[in-house]
């Protein structure tokens, strides 16, 4: 994105966290939307197949977090982890047969989500501990006041394609805009934690419940009408969050596919651009088979 | 009624006799963390007063938006130390259900459940305001819990009825059909006044949340020239295209109608609450909304002056 950032006033902090485990209780399952019982793997460990860039549903599974979920163990210490961690920020396995694997955060969802490869990730499993370079918390646009950044590394936004545009307003390309009334669980909660489930996103919906967002895919970057992210999530009417899909597939009612916040401002300081290239995979994964083609030299992100 | 056959269990909430359980809970001392502030939409700091706790000076038929408070409920808020204990506690518990001071200065004295709070769960609990003013954080209030599972005589089979005691049916202005069948034509559907009917993009936090257990925050603008109507404690308030029988969230077509138990707050996401009381489709739930003659939960019908 050709924008001014104050990029090189941020600090990079190194984190520690390490891979979460799933968790249930004894009843096992949980209600769907008709009042279906469901028993569904997603949110915790490391979830395998499934990458930016990819469908976001279509699974059988509930809270579908991609790659690894991490949390820290001590709680004042994960809230560290979980608040200063940005999208783009990257990862490193320092325990177990995965150590030295490289991946990079796609959002957080009361774990902070690191997509790694498969092959990596094959081999990476509950209590590894990782390593995360934190950086982005504190980022602004000086040309453009109204915009809020939030959990976005300075290099994710730097890759991103848009940026000021002559009229003064910021460019930004996403693959999709979501309607007010999709927005479900995570209304309220501090924008720098989790993501805002979104509702109406399966195929085959019935015209009571589709709200046309069945094409997300994990990675998305998405335009939340209405919706002021700046302090908090809340519905404002003329506001415009940018989100990106960091969570998929959902059983439970009220929930969905969800966008962890990347950009929030008046609407009037935004120019969308319809681009259903706009996703993760095309700036943070070049190795992955759903990305542009990998720039000549080493991947960057694979230099210690 | 699931009718009897291979495979069906023959049991249907609704056909089944009530139990009523006697629960405890404690009345809660407001909590902060090591900050004073919380954030507003707007981005300024702020105190939060009213979250939770005893709050004096609000009562039921007092506007939504009468205090600069956070969250404020017209009563004392019941707790309970253990967790799971704390969720059964808001779970069970439904609005009209009779609660009884056990220790205290005000031992004794009898109030009435007006609604329920989500997340960590709690009980809003009104009072007689001389009763009120002697109760203090940590008293014990027995909470007598009746009324999930209960279908009254003559509900649509599409309409869900949950968080209410049976008794405080008459006192709402909730009509039910007289026969139970014609829904669709009107004369079989259950008949609503309501304050307002919000739109479900108003939803805020509780949206994918139980309603068995965690309101539904409106992001209502105040009143005012450019604003919706006020919308007072006790008032019963419609959200249409709300489905609330499974967690809550966006049915088109649906409609949930709830009591405002709590008032507004500065936090984006938030607003006044409503405990969920009825969910179905609008072809059998029909909300009458009058923003100027609606009478809902009164401290009168409760008889708590």
């Amino acid at each position: 994105m050709k924008v001014t950032t104050n990029a090189d006033r941020l600090v990079r902090q190194v984190l520690a966290g390490e891979v979460w485990p799933p968790l249930a209780d004894r009843h096992a399952y949980r209600v769907g939307p008709d009042g279906q019982p469901f028993l569904l793997p997603g949110m915790g460990g490391v979830t395998l197949d499934v990458h930016c860039g990819d469908p976001a549903t279509g699974y059988a599974s509930d809270h579908l977090e991609p790659g690894a979920s991490i949390r820290h163990r001590d709680p004042g210490a994960n809230m560290a982890l979980q608040f200063l961690t940005c999208v783009g920020n990257e990862v490193r396995v320092v325990s177990g047969p995965a150590a030295g694997a490289v991946g990079h955060v796609i959002g957080q969802h009361a774990y902070v989500l690191a997509d790694f490869p498969d092959q990596p990730a094959a081999e990476l499993t509950t209590g590894d501990a990782v390593t995360v370079l934190a950086i982005g918390q504190g980022l602004a646009l000086p040309d453009h006041p109204q915009v809020v950044v939030k959990n976005c590394a300075p290099d994710l936004l730097a890759a991103m394609p848009g940026g000021t545009r002559p009229d003064g307003r910021l460019e930004v390309h996403v693959a999709a805009r979501v309607p007010a009334e999709a927005i479900g669980a995570g209304a309220g909660m501090a924008s720098e934690y989790a993501n805002t489930d979104l509702m109406g996103a399966y195929a085959g919906l019935g015209p009571d419940l589709s709200l046309g967002l069945e094409g997300l895919r994990i990675g998305d970057l998405v335009a939340l009408a209405d919706a002021d992210h700046r302090y908090g999530r809340g519905y404002r009417p003329d506001y415009l969050t940018i989100g990106v899909i960091s969570t998929g597939q959902c059983m439970m009612f009220g929930h969905g596919p969800g966008p962890s916040t990347l950009l929030s401002g008046p609407a009037s300081a935004f120019c969308l651009v319809d681009d259903v290239d706009a996703n993760l995979a095309a700036w943070l994964h070049p190795q992955s088979p759903h990305a542009e083609p990998a720039p000549a030299g080493p991947d960057p992100a694979a230099v210690p | 009624m699931i009718p009897a056959g291979p495979g069906v269990s023959g049991f249907q909430a609704g056909d089944l006799r009530l139990v009523t359980v006697n629960l405890l809970g404690a009345v809660e001392h407001p909590a902060l963390d090591g900050s004073p502030y919380r954030i507003d939409r707007d981005g300024r700091p702020y105190v939060p007063a009213g979250d939770g706790g005893i709050v004096l000076g609000l009562e039921l038929g007092d506007s939504v938006f009468a205090l600069d408070a956070d969250h404020a409920a017209p009563g004392a808020c019941l707790v309970h130390a253990d967790p799971a204990a704390r969720h059964a506690l808001a779970a069970y518990a439904c609005v009209g259900n009779e609660v009884r001071v056990r220790t205290g200065a005000a031992a004794g004295a009898r109030g009435v459940v007006l609604g329920k709070r989500g997340e960590e769960g709690r009980v809003i609990a009104g009072f007689a305001a001389a009763d009120l003013a002697r109760i203090r954080p940590g008293d014990e209030v027995s909470v007598r819990a009746r009324g999930q599972g209960w279908r009254p005589p003559g509900l649509p089979p599409e309409v869900a009825v949950m968080n209410l005691d049976p008794g405080l049916l008459p006192v709402l202005p909730i009509h039910l059909p007289s026969t139970g069948t014609g829904a669709g034509t009107g004369a079989g559907a259950v008949a609503v006044s309501v304050r307002v009917t919000v739109q479900s993009r108003l939803a805020g936090n509780g949206i994918g949340r139980p309603a068995a257990a965690w309101d539904l925050d409106l992001q209502l603008p105040p009143p005012g020239p450019d604003g919706a109507g006020d919308v007072f404690l006790g008032d019963l308030v419609a959200v249409s295209d709300l489905d609330v029988r499974h967690n809550m969230g966006y049915r088109r077509g649906w409609v949930t109608v709830g009591i405002a138990v709590h008032g507004a707050s500065p936090l984006p996401g938030h607003g006044p609450g409503i405990t969920p009381l009825l969910t179905g489709p609008a072809t059998a739930l029909r909300a009458n909304a009058d923003a100027a003659g609606h009478v809902g939960l009164t401290v009168a019908a409760l008889r708590l002056q």
